[in-house]
């Protein structure tokens, strides 16, 4: 009886098998982790939804050389451990041909380490922990910039504009926060700005205040803030209840450019900037179309996340319609020759300084004027003029 | 002083917030003797109820009292009556059978709640969310301030319920030995029912208070669960006056812990806290307080 259920088992298994490797003839499979569950599931449901949409575009245009992309969304749960396994699942049952996604620096670092034991190219998109480009690992090709970079539109503005003399950071305890904020740091020192003080906080909080409130006490000239998106409108809300005034409010991009952080913050929000990767004006082929497309689609607007993810997809498509076959030195080959514009702007895998294989994106800074996001640095590309200086108790109503 | 005193202040108006979650749990825990862990999934739905009553019926939050708290209750009882009460009765090896049930319902209930809503970030928009007085340098939230007032509230009105009416004596009764209950001719079923029912409402309340200061998401339950879990145990299992004074030392601890040792460290300075009572306070405050 065993011995029976045992073959039944793996004539099961077999014919399972040789139909999926029907099945996948007329396709070429991509792996994408994400969180699309979990507390970061609002940033993965944007990226599945950006991926999506290019899937459909570029295989209504003829998809790979004639196959059709297919996209398998695997839910990392926002927890490393589960990226891990997802990516195993992916790698050795799925038989993927590259992985694309990478949300979250934590989970993105441990999934990048299984792709470059099993030799499988990934490209991230968002994950964004320098040490992910910089642990010399070879499969692994990098689309957004380093978080250490995030800031760089930022410090121009500070040092041409606010010159502040005093510089709070408020951060969340996470890598992309921790890594942030000491970077931030360690351009403060360079810049000549007296850092007062540097604090980390759990991500999930109710009642910021006590911190605010020692922040309040050392009335620094800017505070400096690295938060996913409900922490930043908690932390913008309270820190009016408390009427905490410095120059200016910098939000370290995440969830300072999210439409739900103006939404939430209200009155709050207006006036604060941050650092971003990408906007719908800048000069990019496609990018307006894409922000319109988007929103008419899923009837709500989209940040850098979307753009990243979406070029991410055009990237991942090009890619193999350039790979001489889909065996993995040569998917590698063609993403070491990729030389592309995309909604994001130009994409080039470069190694320099101690990165390998990573794209050079530059940043901007926005700021959020009469409840709309508007590009306000470098002056150049600038959808409206800088707000400056700002007597916030009248903005916010007192 | 200032600095010390906001930060007390803060720390006392949460810890209300946090008692009302504690005491539904410890109410359910005396009469029934296993942990809830769907409670924090259960004050989710009171707050997507909130959420659905305020975005689409513009019903003001602390109105929707009215409505989460009802259909919380019934479906605290729901849950009792056809899911946790028949496992009384199957024999197996493990005897928290029960307990594991409730996390399968936590579940349940948070993957029903991304199919309706998404994962979308939720919150409910008064005009004063943000609100503040201020007596003299110190700032008081408006919406903390009333929480805190109606935790009060609904604490006294659960007291005079449990020591004054027969219902509130049965579940007593219960609590203590669910046995002698039986005997003395106390439906023990319903009263676990029952039980289920307003341990439940009350999260639900204190869902709906929290719902103009903070936001929603379908996975926003298991963080409260958790801190029910560490008030239960801190106050006593079953002592309802325990969960109230568990819930206010959290609320000051993780606030001066916050200020004092860093934001990094709030989660922790409360499970040092709970750790500590396990090993000096086994029982929890109500080895202190009797009650």
């Amino acid at each position: 009886m065993k011995k029976a259920t045992v073959i039944f088992c793996i004539v099961f298994a077999i014919t399972l098998g040789l139909s999926g490797a029907v099945m996948a003839k007329g396709s070429v499979k991509v792996g994408i982790v994400l969180p699309t569950t979990g507390s970061l599931a609002k940033f993965g449901e944007i990226e599945r939804d950006a991926f999506l949409m290019a899937q459909e575009e570029i295989n209504a245009a003829g998809g790979i050389n004639g196959l059709k992309l297919e996209l398998l969304i695997e839910d990392t749960t926002g927890r490393p451990e589960v990226g891990r396994s997802v990516v195993e699942k992916l790698i050795t049952k799925d038989k993927v041909v590259m992985i694309g996604g990478g949300y979250s620096s934590s989970v993105t670092y441990a999934t990048a380490g299984v792709c470059q034991q099993n030799n499988m190219p990934f490209l991230v998109n968002t994950g964004s922990a320098d040490k992910i480009t910089t642990s010399g690992w070879t499969w692994i090709y990098r689309l957004n910039p380093p978080v250490s970079k995030y800031a760089s539109a930022v410090e121009s503005l500070l040092t041409q504009v606010i010159k502040p003399k005093t510089v709070a950071i408020l951060h969340e305890n996470s890598l992309f926060g921790t890594k942030g904020a000491k970077k931030f740091d360690k351009t403060c020192k360079k810049l000549g700005f007296k850092v007062v003080l540097k604090e980390g906080y759990e991500h999930g909080g109710i009642d910021f205040k006590p911190v605010l409130t020692r922040v309040k006490q050392k009335n620094p000239d800017i505070v400096y803030m690295i938060s996913y998106i409900m922490d930043a409108s908690l932390l913008m809300k309270q820190a009016k209840e408390l009427k905490l005034t410095p120059k200016m409010f910098i939000g370290g991009a995440a969830g300072f450019t999210m439409p739900e952080f103006k939404e939430n913050a209200g009155v709050a929000s207006n006036y604060v900037i941050s650092a971003t990767l990408w906007h719908q004006v800048l000069p990019f082929p496609g990018a307006m179309e894409f922000y319109k497309k988007f929103k008419a689609r899923f009837n709500k607007s989209v940040d850098y996340h979307g753009a990243e993810a979406y070029a991410a997809c055009y990237v991942i498509a090009d890619v193999l319609k350039r790979a001489k076959s889909f065996k993995n030195t040569d998917i590698k080959a063609a993403l070491d020759a990729t030389d592309m514009m995309t909604v994001f702007g130009p994409v080039k895998f470069t190694t320099w300084g101690k990165m390998k294989n990573q794209n050079k994106a530059a940043t901007y800074v926005v700021q959020w004027i009469d409840g709309k996001l508007e590009l306000v640095w470098p002056k150049e590309h600038a959808t409206k003029q800088f707000q400056y200086p700002i007597d916030w108790l009248k903005v916010w109503g007192y | 002083m200032d600095v010390f005193i906001q930060t007390i202040v803060s720390g006392i108006l949460i810890g209300g917030i946090y008692s009302m979650i504690g005491i539904g749990m410890t109410l359910i825990m005396g009469v029934m003797g296993i942990i809830n862990l769907a409670h924090g999934q259960l004050m989710m739905v009171a707050m997507y109820i909130t959420f659905v009553m305020a975005h689409f019926f513009h019903v003001d939050p602390y109105l929707s009292l009215l409505v989460a708290m009802p259909a919380l209750f019934l479906l605290g009882a729901f849950i009792q009556k056809t899911l946790l009460n028949p496992l009384i009765k199957v024999e197996s090896i493990l005897p928290e059978n029960q307990v594991l049930m409730t996390v399968g319902i936590g579940m349940v209930l948070t993957e029903i709640a991304r199919f309706i809503f998404s994962s979308d970030y939720k919150t409910v928009k008064t005009s004063y969310s943000s609100s503040a007085i201020f007596i003299g340098k110190i700032s008081f939230n408006v919406p903390m301030c009333i929480a805190f007032g109606f935790a009060l509230f609904f604490t006294a009105l659960l007291f005079w319920f449990l020591l004054k009416t027969d219902l509130g004596r049965s579940i007593r009764a219960t609590a203590q030995d669910s046995e002698a209950a039986t005997l003395m001719g106390i439906n023990s079923s319903r009263i676990t029912v029952i039980t289920f029912g307003i341990g439940s409402a009350l999260v639900a309340a204190a869902g709906v208070l929290l719902m103009p200061i903070f936001y929603l998401f379908p996975d926003i339950g298991g963080a409260f669960t958790l801190k029910a879990f560490v008030i239960t145990i801190l106050g006593g299992l079953g002592s309802t006056v325990g969960a109230i004074v568990g819930g206010i030392v959290l609320g000051v601890a993780e606030s001066l812990g916050a200020t004092y040792i860093g934001m990094g460290y709030k989660e922790m300075v409360g499970f040092v806290i709970f750790v500590l009572v396990l090993i000096f306070l086994p029982g929890g405050l109500k080895r202190l307080t009797k009650i």
